[in-house]
């Protein structure tokens, strides 16, 4: 797999679980509090993995997560959506849930066995995220809001995948193929997360230690 | 006057005898714990908030994964602590609308904002170490549902104290401006930190110690705290912001009369964060609603 497609899974976990990360101590309930908190620690954790295999012995993850310009980030549209209200969260969730596990099943074939054997690790903490977000879409899937949230995402769900993965998350999901949101392209929401993403690290010269 | 049974109950208890939620407890020694473990359970809740901003703007992986686990273990305590709480015979439910309607307290360190990156650290260090202090007396407590479940939160409070002490010492040892950070954050948490175990009562007119709700005075945990973590913060070539604080010969702390009329300012729902908090809990609250009627409804 190409660099450019490792560092978009990699900005998608991280920029996700920065997301997740919103609900800390807000959810509509103390159990998916503590849910989230876990889901975001391990979508960062992946990202981390990921940029550290991207940043080779010598390099810096941290350098690579957070001292790009926001035009540089690889991340898809979906991820970067401020969906703080939770028939949006849970959509999202749900989407890229499903998105993720047809990426991460592709690259657990991967050539180079780096790859391969991180896409496995990943595969096994993603199944408990599968699980939450199948009872979560079996709960509300009744719910209007719920079910005008997915077709809302939709088209940006379609961006997580390239192309010739498309077809899987249509089955999967039951909706119609439409035009898909592109990966390279960012929405308004990104610049505001990166500025608060990295305005503590930022207040610092480069190379300082935190 | 307590009745005999009553009186029995107070007997056994101040021998150290624990008690069981299946057990007969005395009203008002139900109505005390139910309170005192509430306004535990809120504080744990409501400590989450001053953090959670901070999250977002952590520095780095490593400090973004461990600040997350930090407060996600403060509401994995709340949850815990409701549950004890919902056993005392008051659901859950009732103890967050009285909480974002104000009608219920919290503790004095979670009404303060946090302004910098310096607060993260200076929080998780020292308002976790006046807090364990406080807890780990609790492990005594006569009601023993409570004084388990405070094993795993003195357990995990001890981490973040590592993760508060490692956040601060990346910082006094990086540039001088990080180090000012610190300095002042240590300047703005003093104040509170030394208020957070309450002014000195005397045990027999404490009714927390009658019923061994508590086995320690604030006095004593205050001194606790200054013994622990003065000589550290010290060592780290920060400044106390107290000039008359000293150790005597005889051990004990001195130091400037802590400013109780901000405690009880602050603690009645009047510190400088403690609306706006309510507010954003309240909010979020009441649109969310709809999620727990459909859960409950599943």
């Amino acid at each position: 797999m190409n660099e450019q497609a490792l560092l978009g899974l990699a900005d998608d976990e991280l920029v996700l679980g920065w997301r997740d990360s919103e609900w800390t101590g807000i959810a509509p309930l103390l159990e998916e509090d503590v849910a989230f908190s876990s889901i975001a620690q391990n979508e960062i954790g992946h990202a981390r993995a990921v940029y550290e295999l991207l940043a080779g012995p010598d390099g810096n993850a941290d350098a690579l997560a957070f001292d790009r310009n926001p035009d540089e980030y690889r991340c898809a549209p979906l991820v970067e959506l401020h969906l703080l209200e939770w028939a949006h969260t849970i959509a999202r969730r749900w989407l890229y849930e499903v998105a993720d596990e047809i990426r991460i099943t592709a690259l657990m074939d991967d050539s180079d066995p780096a790859v391969a054997g991180l896409a496995a690790k990943i595969d096994r903490e993603e199944a408990y995220h599968r699980m939450h977000a199948e009872m979560w879409h079996e709960r509300l899937r009744d719910e209007p809001r719920f079910q005008k949230a997915v077709e809302e995402l939709w088209p940006y769900a379609l961006g997580v995948l390239p192309a010739e993965l498309r077809g899987a998350l249509v089955s999967r999901v039951g909706l119609s193929e439409v035009e898909a949101i592109e990966r390279g392209t960012h929405t308004d929401e990104l610049a505001p997360l990166w500025e608060e993403m990295t305005m503590v690290r930022r207040s610092a010269p480069a190379g300082a230690q935190w | 006057m307590p009745d005999a049974r009553t009186e029995e109950f107070i007997a056994r208890i101040q021998e150290g005898a624990q008690v069981e939620a299946t057990d007969w407890l005395p009203d008002d020694y139900r109505a005390k714990l139910l309170k005192f473990i509430e306004m535990h359970g809120n504080s744990e809740l409501m400590g989450v908030l001053p953090e959670r901003e901070w999250i977002l703007k952590a520095p780095t992986l490593q400090r973004k994964l461990a600040l997350t686990a930090k407060v996600q273990d403060e509401v994995g305590h709340a949850q815990l602590i409701y549950r004890v709480v919902e056993d005392l015979g008051k659901p859950r439910e009732r103890c967050l609308a009285d909480l974002v309607d104000g009608k219920a307290k919290f503790h004095n360190v979670f009404h303060y904002p946090t302004k910098t990156w310096g607060d993260v650290g200076v929080i998780a260090w020292l308002v976790d170490a006046a807090a364990i202090i406080s807890q780990k007396a609790l492990l005594k407590c006569s009601y023993a549902p409570y004084a388990r479940i405070m094993k795993k939160i003195c357990w995990e409070e001890s981490f973040h104290i590592l993760h508060g002490r490692d956040v601060i010492l990346a910082m006094v040892t990086g540039t001088p401006e990080q180090f000012e950070l610190v300095q002042e954050a240590l300047d703005r948490w003093w104040g509170p930190l030394m208020q957070f175990h309450g002014n000195p009562i005397p045990r027999e007119e404490d009714p927390m110690f009658q019923w061994r709700i508590k086995s320690q005075g604030n006095e004593e945990a205050r001194q606790q705290f200054l013994d622990g973590y003065v000589p550290q913060i010290r060592e780290l070539g920060l400044t106390v912001p107290d000039p008359k604080l000293c150790k005597r010969d005889d051990g004990v702390w001195e130091y400037s009369e802590p400013d109780w009329d901000e405690l009880k300012h602050v603690v009645t729902g009047h510190g400088p964060k403690t609306e706006e908090r309510l507010a954003f809990r309240r909010r979020f609250l009441e649109r969310e609603q709809w999620v727990r009627d459909a859960v409950l409804a599943a």
